[in-house]
């Protein structure tokens, strides 16, 4: 087997370059030093293309193509950060922000948010759409917070869980705008269901899944903490 | 110009309740005249005839087979997609209900041309009605005389399972949600077997060009489209139903010398996804490369407005998204939002740019063809009635 019959011939951002054959337009970007943002995409998991934030402009293509699950052809001509495709992400991000709740100054993920960091990449501030918010429960057990009007649907705890852990404990359920995560049968993630794998709220690019702040305190800790003194977080 | 029925060439003349009346007009001839020749000679013929997918996006029926013919498997499923759920449609209920056996011929005729030995019918939920009479047909049929196993599914009444890769997925028993592509479905599709999905209308078709062959099938029609095209004619008309017609016949010709409709405003051709055709443009040819989508025709007179029409639109759309991406589960929410507002009177004219950018965004981005088309209306309303939008503007 040759070298060359595993390497194929692409033009991105109009550079002739090489890239692996099988592999993503995101990896063969990523190689090439091309950065393409993601959102719903993570290399531990399979590519979902939900997000749609990681679109590129390919010729010959009627619509943008998802970076993430699409792979490089020989003689593909790839365009990744044009102004049509920048407009889209821009857009994505402000449909995004639309129905996601304002609470970023109080939020455990506030500094590690995947989602904020990239609408400061990409310039959305304030979104122009004024739209209706989701709103449930705060779920807790033992080990998570789980705070589902933060979620942005991206799958991630969904695949986390099935294909790092093998639990499968979430899916999705409900349609369009009412989509949700649910364990069970639509059931409030309270109880012990699972152990503090945490696989999920690593995965989680948002603020939805967050560690419980007490759960590797053992019962007798709490007499000991009770006398610390009350530290305010600045 | 009259009607030309070749893909309801036996509604009306077939008793659908018995075989022996499909047998006596010559049902199952081409079946046998197929099974004569190598399945890549059915493929050939019907790649040669030019036959394309009467699902809406008009892709070459025949090159679709050759790929799933060729693709390597353990098993190759041929998947009859009877999940009418574009609005405004009934051309397939029709054909369901008054030839079922010429539809069992052709999903019969595929399976042999792709080495198929099971089929998926595909029938939609508010189709219920039909399963018994299918089953009855199906049973009195037999695998013998088909060469292959006709299974029913029935969907669950989403929209989206009418696109073909949340239909694989809901008949695999999971949540009806689009896959992403490539892989395609001849090389990946039911359960990553080599798939070929056919709209109920392309498989009628098959019968007769094997029965009569590519030449003269594609003496019908136009170009590069031939054969002819269901429609399913409804709203503002004096007689709605269904009516076939060659490709390239003029709208004009459909809705108003054979529908009779009268005082046209705008005929929204394709369903709530489909692109709105205003009155000047009623010569437009009805094929592939100018408006289709899968055969709905609303024909909306004086009286309505557009902007109702597109709010109605994206109203069934923001309700039928699966959820899966951002674009359509949050896009399809802000335009109703804007629209809404706008009929409320309250809404600004950022508001009808804000439209306008969102819909280009959202046709481009969307995972699906569904988010892709959601916005269809919005987009051809706002160019031909722009007028009726900026009327509606807060002063």
């Amino acid at each position: 087997m040759g070298v060359e019959t595993d390497v194929v011939d692409i033009i991105l951002n109009g550079k002739a370059v090489q890239a692996q054959s099988g592999t993503t337009i995101l990896q063969a970007a990523a190689a090439n030093g091309v950065a393409i943002p993601t959102l719903c995409f993570h290399r531990d998991l399979s590519p979902t293309g939900a997000c749609r934030m990681c679109v590129v402009e390919v010729a010959r293509s009627r619509t943008l193509v998802a970076s993430c699950h699409t792979l490089v052809t020989h003689g593909m001509v790839i365009e990744t950060h044009s102004a049509k495709v920048l407009r889209a992400r821009k857009v994505i991000m402000e449909l995004m922000m639309a129905s996601h709740p304002d609470f970023c100054l109080v939020c455990d993920k506030a500094n590690i948010c995947e989602m904020r960091a990239l609408s400061a990449e990409l310039g959305v501030g304030v979104p122009r759409f004024r739209a209706k918010k989701r709103f449930y429960q705060i779920e807790e057990n033992p080990y998570v917070i789980r705070d589902l009007s933060k979620c942005v649907l991206c799958y991630r705890c969904v695949k986390a869980c099935k294909e790092v852990k093998g639990a499968n404990l979430f899916s999705m359920a409900r349609r369009g705008f009412e989509m949700k995560v649910v364990v069970d049968d639509d059931a409030a993630l309270d109880k012990e269901v699972c152990r503090d794998c945490g696989i999920c709220i690593s995965h989680c690019p948002v603020g939805a899944l967050v560690w419980r702040p007490d759960r590797f305190r053992k019962p007798t800790d709490s007499a000991r903490t009770s006398c610390r003194p009350l530290v305010i977080k600045g | 110009m009259p009607e030309c029925r070749i893909v309801l060439r036996n509604c009306g003349i077939v008793d659908p309740a018995s075989i022996e009346s499909y047998r006596a007009h010559g049902g199952f001839q081409a079946l046998r005249k197929a099974k004569q020749l190598t399945p890549d000679q059915v493929v050939q013929e019907v790649k040669r005839s030019g036959l394309r997918g009467r699902g809406g996006a008009g892709f070459p029926t025949g090159m679709k087979w050759e790929l799933a013919a060729r693709s390597p498997g353990e098993a190759h499923y041929v998947i009859c997609n009877a999940d009418e759920g574009e609005v405004g449609t009934f051309k397939d209920r029709y054909i369901l209900q008054n030839d079922p056996y010429g539809l069992f011929e052709g999903i019969a005729i595929a399976c042999h041309a792709i080495g198929a030995r099971t089929a998926y019918l595909y029938l939609r939920a508010e189709y219920h009605h039909l399963l018994g009479q299918l089953l009855r047909a199906l049973k009195e049929t037999g695998d013998a005389e088909l060469g292959c196993h006709i299974e029913v599914r029935e969907g669950a009444g989403a929209y989206v399972c009418g696109e073909e890769s949340a239909l694989m997925e809901s008949i695999e028993g999971k949540r009806g949600e689009a896959r992403y592509r490539p892989p395609f479905p001849p090389n990946h599709g039911l359960w990553q077997e080599p798939t070929v999905i056919n709209n109920v209308e392309t498989l009628m078709n098959i019968v007769p060009i094997i029965q009569n062959g590519a030449d003269w099938y594609k003496t019908i029609g136009s170009g590069p489209c031939p054969g002819t095209k269901a429609f399913s004619v409804t709203g503002d008309v004096e007689r709605p139903g269904v009516y076939e017609v060659p490709f390239g016949t003029a709208l004009a010709e459909l809705v108003v010398d054979l529908a009779g409709a009268v005082n046209v405003k705008a005929v929204q051709v394709g369903g709530a996804s489909g692109r709105v055709v205003p009155a000047a443009k009623l010569d437009t040819p009805l094929t592939f490369e100018t408006v289709l989508g899968a055969g709905a025709v609303v024909v909306l007179d004086a009286s309505r407005s557009m902007v109702e029409l597109a709010t109605q639109n994206v109203t069934f759309f923001a309700e039928e998204s699966c959820g899966k991406c951002v674009p359509c589960r949050e896009g399809n929410q802000i335009l109703l939002h804007l629209l809404t507002t706008l009929q409320q009177r309250s809404g600004k004219e950022q508001d009808i740019d804000a439209l306008r950018e969102l819909s280009e965004v959202m046709m481009i981005s969307c995972l699906c063809g569904l988010g892709q088309a959601a916005p269809n209306s919005v987009v051809d309303t706002l160019e031909h009635f722009g007028d009726e939008y900026y009327s509606m503007v807060r002063r």
